[in-house]
């Protein structure tokens, strides 16, 4: 039958179901600009400007591996880390017993960092968001029983990447493994750090050439160990739509392809060992219109630079739920969420994934919570069919048409990033960071107007609270443990070598020597994370993010349905009774780096009318004070993720006293369990925001407050 | 103004006055206290001899003046002064909210703050200015610490511009001042202009007083090289520096021949890494358009330096500079001729302002005035007899 009258017989008969409503009022547009139609045809299929080929040939599109889940089901590897070494080698444990397939290391932020846990920025920072790693013995003890020759480890390090790899590699060794037999991967994304996820180090320049350092020398030494993640998760996490999660890490790829054939490299010898990770949220089948639409991007790139082996055109990855997608508000709906997601995550085809917790908005996972977020992939991969079948999404009209949108989409933003010179230029340039904020705000000002739905936040609120119990760590416990060890092994070690291994470092620094090399045989010479990492602070100096704020935005994409007029009503009679408006001081203290709820507050206030004041990122409480009092805030607005609010808001509130500032209020937002609710407001806190905080109903009661 | 204000401001002794009004000093007296209220013939008078000051408003309507403080606020204000003095950062910052402050009550206030101050011959008024983004915040940075090291304390006021449709503001300049916003010997306030220009200048230039006060002999005064902000920051510093960036002409920095013409330093910031070629280039350029205006100058003539703030890089030159420039405005005398010129100039700033300020908010909204143009919208009033009438309401002074 002739197609063209019959989509004509279908039209007729839409518009007549849609009675006096335009079929063009139907038409949805993502976040991401792309226009998605209530039907998708054949016709749709002859439009696609993607190849679709078939898995494990080029351009992958389908798939990295002829087989895929039919001959081997996507690795389980659950992100992990917290507190000690001993605690998160027996939580390692007790995930491979029951279905952990790979094992995914969390450090803490001072490690991050490059903090040894005896610094005095990190006193609430050890143990919390991750595990504390100090030096090799720490080391020794998260892999204690563990055979580093049988399993496949990644490492999300990125700015202390040096002496952590260095010290996995030297731990791998003292434990009978040799380097040339670990598998796994080192994150080693320095670009998206200066983006988003803010736990660099060193400048720019510098940190690019350790990535390459990275890339030469486990291209040569250790061949089964994947060099580098390029990582769009965290873009996503701080905002980005999955157009731009998309072309920003691609243009962060072809970056890192750059400085590795700068490095004299060939293509092949790297290429392959480059992988790459996904968030993967709520849209379900734009998520699986991305992966689909990465690998053939990525292997048209990678084509650029002639290689002669396909595997190098082949993209392989590892990706995550969204943590952004999960609420604190009626928690057990993440359950539900995350099996979404992950089964997206299935569909568009990854090779490793982790599945996150119901409790991910309050803490960490407890044993509980974690065994549910393992069982969730178990379920998909052992009780539907759904690994019997290669890509089984290909060729649907919607799919192959979304894929060829994103694919197109994501090109004009990499055109974008081209013509001003590349990654490291326009991440200099602070364009890629301002647009991913730009997308978090809209995002919250669909949400605080409810043209978003979530569930259980902003809809179908919950009558009754739930109690969920959650993990808590001892910080200071953990804290206490470490500096111990660290003095133990500063007695014990021979310190005349250190000293001659930190020279070496500094000399490596300074011309062209490999530094990770260098670095393992400091490592099994018991040199400590902190002093490697200061050895090269030494040479490159210690990087300071100049922070940008946009603005107008939240304005703009807000629907006003009535509390913005309250507000600027609120406004005007608080300025005519104070001379001015409500000053509020941001602050982020401590190492933690999340930064998006800060910069979404300043930006979505000051648009609301307050005066305010953002202060840089690792603020030490003393610091915070100073600021609020010279700027005359009338409250310091704390926003804390990563579990310091117990150690450092005490000691804010301690210095405001000190400087007979009590006049300034104080409130905080974030993760905060609401356990620790009365222990903030014990304290002189005023009010705190939790997760889903709607921002105008904050305002208001910020005003009042004041 | 009230006649007993007018007779203390002018030093005339009330015998002096009521002789030549021709009355008893009794009765003069009576008036002032309000007892007694002057007959027609003796308003004239006193309005003829006070050149129009005092008039009959004076006596029928009773003031409210908030100028009038209470002996409390009195005794606040002069503890203040003294914690200011003795350098606690807590009483800085409240004064200078109390200068910014669109309160009449917390303006006399500082009105009288003020009035207790020296004032201050050593310090070093510096204004920067330069298009968002150059590296204003980030050169004070660099600049600002290594006068700490040299052993001077260093405040900075950042002019930040306020959104004008919500009015909010956001400020991060302090996140370009990592080291000299957290060092003791260090006071930066970053302040929204409040789309006020005028206004910004005259709180700024208070606020500039109460720095000066504390102790902070080097000021910085950062503002954006657009709008009319760097002309208002011009009349109340010592040196002004504009920062430029390594590239093309004026037009392409979005910045205007007059304010190039202003400054004392012109600072090509940002010569490092790959922008150094093009930063010597911009540098040649603005030296042989300086040799046109440099004239104007008899004393000093400006200088163009190449800088580069992250990299500490022609820091010192410039700061070498700065100081033959002080030295010899010094010597001259010029640069205290040109701070009391300065305060001639704020007196009709702030006059014009107060003007601005009374048409936007009161005049505007007067049922007569709104009357009036009705009728001009009508065609039933011509609009010369229109302004005409609508100023003279002005000059009667209505409160
Ligand atoms: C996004 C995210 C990230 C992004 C951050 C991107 C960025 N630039 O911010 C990425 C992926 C990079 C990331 C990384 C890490 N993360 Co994270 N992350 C999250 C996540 C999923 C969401 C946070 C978020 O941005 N939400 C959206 C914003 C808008 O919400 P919000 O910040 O809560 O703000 C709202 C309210 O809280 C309130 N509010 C907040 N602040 C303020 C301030 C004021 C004044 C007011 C009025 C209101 C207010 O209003 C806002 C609007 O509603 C949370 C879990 C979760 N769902 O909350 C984990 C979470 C915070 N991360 C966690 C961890 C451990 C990490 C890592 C340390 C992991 C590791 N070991 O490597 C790293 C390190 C990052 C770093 N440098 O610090 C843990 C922290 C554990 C804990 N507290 O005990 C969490 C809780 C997840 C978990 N359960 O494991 N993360
Ligand atoms: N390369 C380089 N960058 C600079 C220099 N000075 C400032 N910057 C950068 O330029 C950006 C804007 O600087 P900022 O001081 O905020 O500019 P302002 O708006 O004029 O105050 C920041 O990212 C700075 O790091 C410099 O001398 N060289
Ligand atoms: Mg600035």
């Amino acid at each position: 039958m002739d197609r063209k009258k019959l989509y004509k017989g279908w039209e007729e008969q839409a518009s007549k179901e849609l009675r006096d409503k335009n079929l063009e009022d139907h038409f949805w547009e993502t976040p991401e600009g792309i226009k998605v139609k209530p039907l998708y045809t054949e016709d749709d299929l002859q439009k696609i400007s993607h190849e679709i080929g078939v898995p494990g040939l080029p351009p992958y599109t389908r798939g990295p591996r002829a087989t895929m889940y039919t001959n081997r089901p996507w690795t389980i590897r659950q992100y992990a880390g917290f507190s000690t070494a001993e605690e998160s080698n027996k939580f390692y444990k007790e995930g491979l017993k029951n279905g952990v397939m790979g094992l995914s290391v969390a450090f803490d932020l001072a490690t991050h960092r490059g903090y040894d846990s005896d610094h005095p920025r990190v006193v609430a920072d050890v143990g919390n968001a991750g595990v504390a790693i100090d030096s090799i013995e720490d080391m020794n003890l998260l892999f204690d029983g563990i055979p580093l020759d049988q399993m496949s480890v990644s490492m999300t390090m990125n700015g202390a990447v040096i002496p952590v790899l260095a010290s996995f590699i030297a731990s791998g060794e003292e434990q009978g493994c040799p380097r040339e037999k670990l598998t796994g991967t080192i994150q080693n994304d320095i670009l998206k750090e200066f983006m988003v996820r803010n736990t660099f180090i060193f400048p720019p320049k510098p940190s690019m050439r350790i990535v390459a350092d990275i890339i030469e020398y486990t291209s040569k030494k250790m061949p089964k160990f994947n060099s580098i993640s390029i990582s769009g998760y965290h873009m996503q996490e701080a905002g980005a739509n999955q157009v731009q999660e998309l072309a920003y890490t691609l243009a962060d790829g072809k970056e890192y392809i750059k400085s590795a054939l700068e490095r004299g490299l060939n293509i092949d010898e790297f290429a392959p060992r480059l992988s790459f990770f996904w968030s993967i949220g709520m849209n379900f089948f734009m998520e699986i219109a991305k992966m689909r639409a990465a690998r053939y991007m990525w292997s048209k790139i990678v084509k650029q630079f002639n290689p002669k082996n396909d595997r190098s055109l082949a993209l392989r990855t590892h990706c995550q739920t969204s943590g952004v997608s999960l609420m604190e508000q009626d928690a057990y709906n993440n359950i539900v969420r995350t099996t979404i997601e992950a089964m997206a995550a299935v569909m568009g085809g990854t090779q490793s994934l982790h599945t996150n917790s119901f409790d991910e908005a309050l803490a960490l996972p407890t044993k509980f919570s974690a065994r549910i977020a393992r069982n969730t992939q178990l379920i998909i991969s052992e009780e539907t069919g759904i690994c019997n079948v290669i890509d089984p999404l290909a060729g649907s009209y919607y799919v192959e048409s979304l894929t060829s949108s994103i694919v197109e989409e994501s090109q004009k933003l990499i055109n974008e990033i081209d013509e001003v010179g590349g990654m490291v230029k326009a991440i200099e340039m602070g364009i890629p960071k301002m647009r991913i904020e730009e997308s978090s705000a809209k995002r919250q000002a669909r949400v605080d107007s409810n043209e978003e739905t979530i569930v259980g936040v902003n809809k179908y609120k919950p009558t009754e609270k739930q109690e969920i119990n959650i993990l808590s760590i001892d910080n200071e416990e953990v804290r206490k443990r470490q500096v111990s060890r660290l003095q133990n092994i500063k007695n014990s070690r021979n310190n005349k070598t250190v000293e001659s291994f930190i020279e070496k470092i500094k000399n490596a620094a300074n011309s062209d020597g490999n530094l990770l090399e260098i670095c393992i045989e400091a490592s099994k010479n018991r040199c400590t994370v902190g002093e490697m990492t200061s050895a090269m602070e030494s040479v490159f100096g210690r990087h300071n993010l100049s922070t940008k704020t946009i603005s107008g935005v939240y304005k703009n994409s807000v629907k006003n349905d009535g509390k913005i007029d309250i507000i600027d009503n609120e406004l005007s009679k608080f300025v005519n009774k104070k001379g001015r408006r409500p000053r509020m001081l941001v602050v982020k203290m401590g190492q933690d780096g999340h930064d998006r709820g800060a910069k979404l507050i300043a930006t979505a206030f000051s648009d609301l009318g307050f005066d305010v004041d953002i202060g840089p990122l690792f603020q030490t409480p003393e610091e915070a004070a100073k600021q609020a009092i010279e700027n005359d805030a009338h409250v310091i607005g704390v926003s804390t993720l990563a579990a310091g609010h117990k150690t450092l808001v005490p000691l804010l509130m301690e210095s405001l006293k000190n400087n007979e500032a009590n006049y300034i209020k104080v409130i905080c937002g974030g993760v905060i369990p609401p356990d620790d609710y009365p222990f903030l407001y014990d304290l002189g806190v005023s009010k705190v925001f939790g997760p889903g905080t709607n921002i105008q109903e904050a305002a208001i009661e910020i005003i009042n407050l004041l | 103004m009230k006649l007993k204000s007018y007779l203390k401001l002018f030093k005339i002794s009330n015998i002096d006055f009521s002789k030549e009004i021709g009355i008893s000093s009794v009765s003069l007296s009576r008036y002032i206290s309000g007892e007694r209220l002057p007959e027609k013939k003796i308003l004239n008078k006193i309005f003829k001899l006070t050149d129009g000051l005092v008039d009959a408003n004076d006596f029928f309507l009773s003031s409210s003046s908030s100028r009038d403080l209470s002996e409390i606020h009195k005794e606040e204000i002069k503890k203040m002064v003294l914690n200011i003095r003795e350098g606690k950062l807590k009483d800085l910052a409240k004064a200078i909210t109390l200068i910014e402050s669109s309160l009449k009550l917390h303006n006399a206030q500082a009105d009288f703050l003020l009035s207790k101050f020296k004032q201050n011959k050593n310090s070093l008024r510096v204004g920067i200015t330069g298009v968002p983004g150059v590296g204003k915040s980030t050169f004070i940075e660099t600049f600002g610490m290594s006068l700490i090291d040299l052993g001077f304390k260093v405040a900075v006021l950042a002019i930040d511009p306020s959104s004008k449709r919500t009015g909010g503001s956001i400020l991060g300049d302090k996140t370009r001042m990592m080291k000299l916003s957290v060092n003791k010997n260090a006071f930066i306030r970053p302040s929204p202009s409040q789309g006020n220009l005028g206004g910004v200048a005259k709180r700024t230039s208070e606020s500039i007083r109460c720095l000066e006060e504390a102790g902070f002999n080097i000021i910085f005064i950062e503002t954006m090289g657009v709008g009319q902000a760097e002309t208002t920051v011009y009349d109340m510093v010592d040196i002004f520096l504009v920062l430029l960036l390594p590239s093309g002409g004026d037009e392409l920095q979005g910045i205007k021949k007059g304010i190039i013409e202003m400054a004392d330093v012109i600072i090509i910031n940002k010569a490092d890494g790959n922008l150094k070629n093009t930063a010597e280039i911009t540098m040649s350029e603005y030296k042989n358009a300086q040799n046109m205006i440099s004239n104007i100058r008899e004393d000093i003539s400006p200088e163009v330096f190449l800088c580069s703030s992250t990299e500490s890089f022609g820091i010192t030159k410039i700061w070498n500079f700065i100081r033959k420039f002080e030295k010899i405005r010094r010597d001259n005398g010029s640069f205290y001729k040109t701070r009391i010129k300065q305060q001639t100039k704020a007196i009709w700033r702030n006059i014009i302002m107060q003007s601005q300020d009374y048409i936007e908010n009161n005049l505007k909204y007067k049922d007569s005035v709104k009357k009036i143009i009705k009728d001009v919208e009508k065609n039933n009033f011509d609009v010369n007899n229109a302004s005409k009438i609508i100023f003279d309401s002005i000059l009667k002074r209505n409160t």
